[in-house]
């Protein structure tokens, strides 16, 4: 919400300084994101630059066809000579003089120069120069005034706005009334009556209006003017406008724009003799209904939509956007105004499936004071009638039963208990009362244009912190029953990280969501092309970033990642699991060596078999029952790399935590190193693990040396291991490692063929 | 001497100790001093030998003394080259501005860095830490929160929806329903995790980003605890010298609603363009449970009171460090990650 200074202080006296009423106002009402400065600048003397001056001569420029050559009084005794470039005045007329040194709001410094030969002393000034608005077919002609008066005294050409981050539930505040009221209650101050006074009406014609839907439309002020000049508004209106981010339309248009930024209520105007049958019906659309908008769309309309029909059709969308066909236009004479009220939901629904938010819509979804209405249409009326010479000939106000103010029963002691700061009851009382609450007895009457905010105790309460919210003292809960500790899994979870962070690996996040994935899970309106569905893997997005990191020239990559994926179950949402991927450039069996150690820091012991995986290498891929290891797929990325990716369920549930100490001091083991002679097809991990399982004093076999070539038959391999035997109860003998070693002879010769090779 | 002692070989001991000890005298290095102990004084060598078959007492006595003499010998001289290779060792130098060798060293993302920044300073005040599920429904995102009907952020315009019921999370509040519904209170927990909205990439915003949310539900518990709590947690990720305002503010699931902000790290709060010129920086939301959440849950809010706060970690991570575009946390670009 843009609040233009000037429109403020016409409501409250506003004199302190404006950082200290943002700090204020941020604190206790909606943030002031800026003050900005519009206009011409104010400072430096820069204003008394800016005169009314009367064009005593002018001429054709002797040296330029378009040119006019002028002398103008600017008050100074001896007329300044300028040249222009616009014909729409002439000797007499009373114009807006910048004077040489002028500073104006596009940056540029005017100078005394010579054009075409010519001197020019000034400038004459066109609106769009002084951001009085956008029109530059001729300059501005003032009413007359005495020269040399500061044409501040004449045009609103500086000013300071406001802009405020109006909270959802405040919708009291989308209007330069509304924040005056905050100020004022802020401050102490005293607040001028709403704008708005209903002149003497010119008629007493009826105006015919049908609320069809008393819900959607709880109330529907329309007015009647005859004889409107459809004009442009005058100058401090459109200015008003344009600095509180409106485009100003025409006069028509503009009282209604000005009444909505005023008073926060959203107004229409019809051109009346567009009506057919001379009626509005408030009505929700039959289907199939058609309704071209002022944004020259088409609109299809369904029964859910509210509209405002003339006898035949639609004629607007309630709240959202007017009609083509019944617009204000030049010819226009007679207007309908509407100042009703409408219910939130139905505008935001038909808003939202129309994809089509307006100042309105804005207002009407937030929820708009019924009780505005006929102080919109006053101060609506009064507009027309002093600014498009409007004749106000007739009036109806249609409705239904409106919304009572809302009685709260409060307690003063529950503020302390809520905020943990004790405010005086009368302190409490005096406040509600500044925010225009009532407070008889033991109860709060809430004001109307906070009916939908303030509707229990709990509301009341916040409008005391609020403003006291700077005295709330900063204390930590007593926690009688607080204990603080990880859990397992996010103790391990950060095991995995540090582990792979201390073995080089820089880890990375990358988004959840990917082109093309296989998954139920697509967004229904995906957020661009890139990212459109849930993973169900890590490893393809960090395929992408190595690529974006060998593009960029980096050496040594090594990347990892701790995040979700989401896999497709019957269920009715996604089985959501974390997982860890990595890559890191070598052979498979740096990968393995990774997971390997990554198994090591979680004491935990993988087991790994052959696997397949689109991404990596047929031959060169395994996997544990936490998930994958492997080169990639040579297809993929050039050079040699090795990517894995572990589910950390089964990975965490492997950890053994805490650690059980084995005595592997007390009786050491006995070494002993077999090679075996074996089927080259079987894995040698397969052999080491038989052997494993032979006893159980078979503490550890491990794999040493695979070797085939000289000496070893073809499609045999040798296959060292060095075996360790370990009584946790007694010093082994030489007898008993003869005979474990026999017992594994004897298993491995059963189970692979395996024979001992000579040492 | 006897007559056995005849038949050896006769030795001239005292050339065989002179030419011994000119050896141990000539040895330099531990290996040369290892050769002069094999030929005189080891196994093999002459005078162990002649001395295991000395029988007379004299003559023992003499080769005795004579093997003293010559482990004295070498002793001394063990002694002087250890000394010796000492002072070698220490007479090394090396350029101690070479570079050192490089091994592996790897980091953690800046998120996952303020994400246990965040975790420290909830554990130290008693919070449980916990995530919940990405993949919402419209109740426990929005219904069960107190969303209003008309509440822009339950627009697909601002929400990614798979469908007219589920959608991705738009902020970790739903873990408060989460944990209301598992356990009774008190509850003092914090979750962290990723949400999302639709928002199109640029430098300040990314449509997936980390979140942490806390709640604490117990008896008596007030604003003021709050605003502790909050001032606590950003003086714990931003440093002691921090000023903390709170502004009012509104959320559903909230109220009284407020918002922190903290005094601004680059110009200490004169105003500047990392704060646009407030002094302040917007941190998150915050308040007071709102009673139709505790209706929502079935919980007395008479007897119960608690309060909330959520706040985004990529922008904690991106005021800690310095950086200016948020799309530097996503790229996976290692000339970034490796600066952390």
């Amino acid at each position: 919400m843009l609040v233009p200074l000037s429109w403020l202080r016409e409501y409250v006296p506003v004199e302190m300084p404006l950082d200290e009423l943002a700090n204020r106002f941020s604190v206790s009402t909606a943030v002031v994101a800026s003050i900005d400065a519009r206009g011409v600048a104010d400072g430096g003397g820069n204003l008394d630059l800016f005169r009314v001056g009367r064009v005593l001569e002018a001429v054709k420029h002797p040296n330029a066809d378009r040119l006019q050559l002028t002398t103008v009084d600017v008050g100074e005794g001896e007329p300044r000579s300028i040249v222009c470039g616009a014909w729409n005045f002439g000797a007499g007329a009373t114009v807006a003089v910048a004077l040489p040194g002028a500073l104006l709001p596009n940056g540029l410094t005017l100078e005394r120069r010579k054009v075409r030969g010519e001197v020019s002393d000034g400038m004459i000034l066109a609106e769009d120069e002084v951001g009085l608005g956008d029109d530059h077919s001729g300059i501005m002609l003032l009413p007359e005034r005495e020269p040399g008066t500061p044409l501040t005294d004449v045009l609103p050409l500086t000013d300071l706005v406001l802009d405020v981050e109006v909270t959802g539930n405040r919708p009291d505040l989308l209007s330069v009334y509304g924040i005056a009221r905050e100020v004022a209650a802020l401050y102490e101050l005293e607040l001028a009556p709403p704008p708005g006074t209903d002149p003497t009406p010119a008629g007493d014609e009826p105006v015919n209006v049908e609320i069809a839907d008393l819900q959607g439309c709880p109330r529907y002020v329309g007015r009647l003017f005859r004889g409107v000049n459809v004009g442009e508004s005058p100058v401090w209106l459109r200015a008003r406008l344009l600095a509180a981010g409106m485009r100003p339309i025409s006069n028509v248009v503009d009282a209604t724009n000005y009444v909505m930024i005023a008073l926060g209520n959203p107004l229409h105007a019809f051109d009346f003799s567009k009506l057919h049958g001379g009626r509005i019906v408030v009505r929700r659309a039959e289907p199939g209904e058609k309704l071209r908008t002022l944004d020259g769309l088409e609109r299809v309309l369904e029964p859910t939509d509210l509209m405002i029909a003339d006898a035949d059709r639609p004629v607007a969308l309630a709240g959202i956007m007017g009609g083509e066909e019944t617009e204000i236009g030049a010819e226009t004479t007679d207007v309908l105004l509407e100042a009703a009220n409408f219910e939130p939901y139905g505008i935001f629904r038909t808003s939202e499936r129309l994809r089509l938010r307006t100042e309105g819509s804005n207002r009407w979804e937030k929820g708009v004071d019924p009780h505005l209405a006929p102080q919109a249409a006053a101060l609506a009326t009064q507009l027309l009638v002093e600014t498009a010479n409007a004749s106000w000939v007739g009036s109806t106000d249609v409705h239904g039963d409106l919304a009572e103010r809302p009685v709260v029963t409060f307690r003063h002691e529950r503020v302390d208990g809520v905020i943990g700061l004790s405010v005086p009851a009368e302190e409490q009382d005096a406040l509600l009362g500044r925010l225009g609450f009532d407070r008889p007895d033991s109860q709060v009457v809430v004001p109307t244009w906070r009916a939908r905010d303030v509707t229990r105790e709990i509301d009341v309460v916040e409008e005391i912190a609020r403003f006291r919210l700077e005295d709330v003292p900063y204390t930590l809960p007593e926690r009688r029953a607080m204990f603080g500790t990880m859990t397992r899994d996010q103790q391990l979870r950060r095991r995995v990280e540090e582990t792979l962070a201390g073995l080089g690996f820089a880890e990375t996040y990358t988004p959840s969501l990917r082109p093309d994935e296989e998954t139920r899970w697509k967004l229904s309106e995906p957020i661009s092309a890139e990212l459109t569905a849930l993973r169900t893997s890590l490893l393809p997005s960090l395929v992408e970033a190595v690529r974006r990191n060998l593009d960029a020239g980096a050496t040594r990559i090594a990347l990892f990642e701790l995040a979700r994926v989401y896999l497709s179950t019957e269920a009715d949402l996604p089985d959501e699991r974390p997982r860890v991927a990595g890559i890191i450039e070598g052979p498979f069996a740096r990968g393995k060596g990774v997971v390997e150690t990554l198994y090591a820091a979680l004491k935990a012991e993988p087991v790994f078999e052959p696997a397949h995986h689109d991404l990596l290498h047929p031959g060169k891929t395994a996997r544990t029952h936490a998930g994958i290891v492997g080169e990639l797929h040579p297809a993929i990325l050039d050079g040699t790399w090795v990517g894995f990716e572990l589910e950390l369920e089964p990975l965490f549930a492997d950890a053994r935590e805490p650690v059980t100490y084995t005595d592997v001091i007390t009786y050491p083991p006995v070494l002993q190193d077999l090679a075996f002679l074996i089927d080259e097809g079987v894995p040698a991990g397969q052999l080491a693990e038989a052997v494993r399982e032979t006893d159980p004093l078979v503490r550890e076999a491990a794999i040493v040396e695979d070797y085939r070539g000289e000496g070893i038959p073809p499609g045999k391999k040798s296959v060292l291991l060095r075996v360790a035997f370990q009584s946790p109860e007694r010093t082994l003998s030489n007898d008993d490692a003869a005979a474990l070693r026999e017992r594994i002879v004897a298993a491995t010769t059963e189970r692979f063929g395996a024979s001992l090779r000579a040492n | 001497m006897n007559e056995r002692s005849t038949t050896v070989a006769p030795v001239d001991w005292s050339a065989y100790e002179a030419e011994a000890l000119a050896a141990c005298e000539a040895a330099s290095t531990p290996e040369e001093l290892s050769a002069v102990n094999t030929r005189f004084t080891g196994r093999n060598a002459a005078l162990p030998q002649a001395l295991r078959k000395v029988r007379d007492k004299e003559t023992g006595r003499q080769l005795n003394d004579l093997r003293s003499r010559l482990d004295e010998a070498e002793y001394r001289a063990s002694d002087r080259i250890t000394k010796s290779q000492l002072g070698l060792r220490l007479a090394e130098t090396v350029d101690v501005t070479l570079p050192g060798e490089e091994l592996p060293l790897g980091h953690l993302h800046p998120i996952t860095q303020v994400r246990r920044a965040v975790e420290d300073a909830f554990l130290g005040l008693g919070y449980e830490l916990r995530d919940d599920r990405e993949v919402e429904t419209v109740e426990y995102n929005f219904d069960k929160l107190a969303f209003e009907p008309t509440h822009a952020a339950r627009s697909p315009r601002d929400t990614l929806f798979f469908d007219d019921d589920r959608l991705l999370r738009t902020e970790t509040s739903a873990s408060q329903i989460h944990i209301l519904e598992e356990k009774p209170p008190p509850i003092y927990m914090v979750s962290i995790g990723r949400v999302y909205r639709r928002d199109a990439i640029t430098a300040t915003r990314y449509p997936i980003f980390h979140q942490f949310e806390g709640l604490a539900v117990d008896r008596g518990i007030t604003l003021a605890d709050l605003k502790g709590t909050l001032l606590h947690v950003m003086q714990a990720l931003y440093g002691h010298e921090r000023r903390v305002r709170f502004r009012t503010h509104y959320f559903p699931f909230t109220e009284p609603s407020i918002e922190p902000d903290v005094s601004c790290g680059v110009c200490g709060g004169s105003g500047c363009r990392t704060c646009k010129f407030s002094g302040w920086i917007e941190m998150g939301g915050a308040g007071m449970v709102d009673p139709r959440v505790f209706e929502n849950v079935g919980l007395d809010s008479d007897e119960w009171s608690g309060f909330a706060f959520g706040c985004g970690l990529e922008r904690t991570a991106q005021l800690r460090h310095d950086i200016p575009d948020i799309r530097a946390l996503w790229d996976g670009d290692l000339r970034v990650l490796r600066q952390f």
